[in-house]
């Protein structure tokens, strides 16, 4: 699959979270897309490892100040 | 991906400042939009400037055989947008894009016969390399229903997205499509230009203030014991954690902050459990939208 960046700044507040959850899960295994948002996004972590535990990697690959770009890889299974 | 603002969104600020105020938002440059005939100036002007002008816009040819836009396309190397109404003898006018070195799109809407009219334009001109679509996405003045199957039509030639809306205007897009439809292009591979621009003149006051101020509210001071409402509608998205825990930060013991938000509160919870010392908070959510949500955070412990 190409590479694949979603650029949630572009994304109303309220379809955020659901718009990146859509987009890993359709992810294949050992597939990543980039998550590029305005602000560290933490929390999405967390609710990662609450919602989907074990199935994915998290890597920053721009930290601020005004950008914040995450590599999200689903894992092989 | 790039994002980048168009300077529809403060026609009076010059180019340098403009292009500072995006930086500032983290965005990529600025879609210069044309609207003199006299390119020339316009070229030394942002040349002069050093903004990062990474696409043109004109509503309609500078002049009847539209040299002067394929002229500066080709001198900034950034394509040049056109409605798809307004271009005349498409053949022509790319041969004069070819010949500047430049990149002519063809701006077309959310409406599947207007993409296949231009793909089929495009074709007939040959299909090159400095042809290709922009999509002019409305979600406040048109259905994104058949946004999918536009997509799947446009995709191997889209070059660029114009968003009218985002920025200030985010929040009144919530449910119109614009989530599901980023989320169908990125699937797609995409990784051209996304430019905001405001939805109309009367959001210009709005585009303003959002260029040039960040609101934080609710950090550094105290509350009295009770309950506190905090209502993060018209807190700016990246803004509203710090916002949230700052006010959690300053709540004294027993008391319940009550947040009204315009999306589910969950990340909000996780935001609370990473950053707070375990058994400091509870944490309620009260609705369930669709488009207002509440929660109540209370201090149980002293962090």
């Amino acid at each position: 699959m190409a590479n694949i960046e979603l650029d949630v700044r572009v994304i109303p507040p309220g379809e955020k979270h659901p718009a990146i959850f859509r987009t890993f899960d359709a992810l294949g295994a050992g597939e990543g897309f980039t998550l590029i948002n305005d602000h560290d996004p933490f929390p999405l972590r967390r609710q990662f490892e609450a919602t989907r535990p074990g199935q994915f990697q998290w890597s920053y690959v721009e930290q601020g100040p005004a950008v914040w770009r995450v590599l999200i890889e689903k894992n092989k299974a | 991906m790039k994002l980048s603002l168009s300077t529809a969104a403060a026609p009076s600020l010059s180019l340098d400042a403009l292009d500072d105020a995006a930086r500032g938002r983290g965005l990529d440059g600025l879609e210069l939009v044309v609207e003199t005939g006299d390119v020339a100036v316009l070229a030394s002007r942002a040349r002069a400037a050093g903004a990062r002008i990474v696409a043109l816009r004109a509503e309609r040819l500078l002049d009847a055989a539209g040299a002067g836009l394929a002229w500066l396309s080709g001198e900034l190397s950034v394509p040049a947008s056109v409605p798809l109404a307004a271009v005349g003898d498409l053949p022509a006018l790319a041969r004069r894009f070819a010949d500047a070195g430049g990149t002519l799109l063809l701006g077309v809407g959310t409406d599947l016969d207007q993409v296949v009219a231009a793909l089929d334009a495009l074709r007939r001109a040959g299909d090159g390399a400095c042809l290709g679509l922009a999509w002019e996405l409305r979600p406040g003045a048109e259905s994104l229903k058949s946004s999918s199957a536009v997509l799947l039509a446009a995709r191997a030639r889209l070059r660029l997205v114009r968003l009218h809306g985002g920025g200030p205007e985010q929040r009144e897009q919530d449910g119109r499509g614009v989530g599901p439809l980023f989320v169908d292009l990125a699937i797609s591979g995409y990784g051209g230009s996304i430019v905001l621009t405001p939805s109309r003149p009367e959001e210009l006051p709005r585009w303003s203030d959002w260029l040039s101020s960040r609101r934080l509210a609710g950090c550094g001071s105290t509350f009295p014991s009770g309950e506190h409402e905090l209502d993060v509608r018209d807190v700016e998205p990246r803004d509203r954690l710090a916002t949230i825990l700052g006010a959690f930060g300053a709540l004294p013991r027993g008391a319940t902050l009550k947040i009204t938000l315009d999306h589910d509160p969950s990340c909000m919870y996780f935001a609370l459990e990473e950053s707070q010392p375990a058994g400091t908070f509870e944490f309620r959510k009260v609705g369930d939208g669709p488009e207002v949500w509440n929660a109540e955070v209370t201090r149980t412990a002293d962090a």
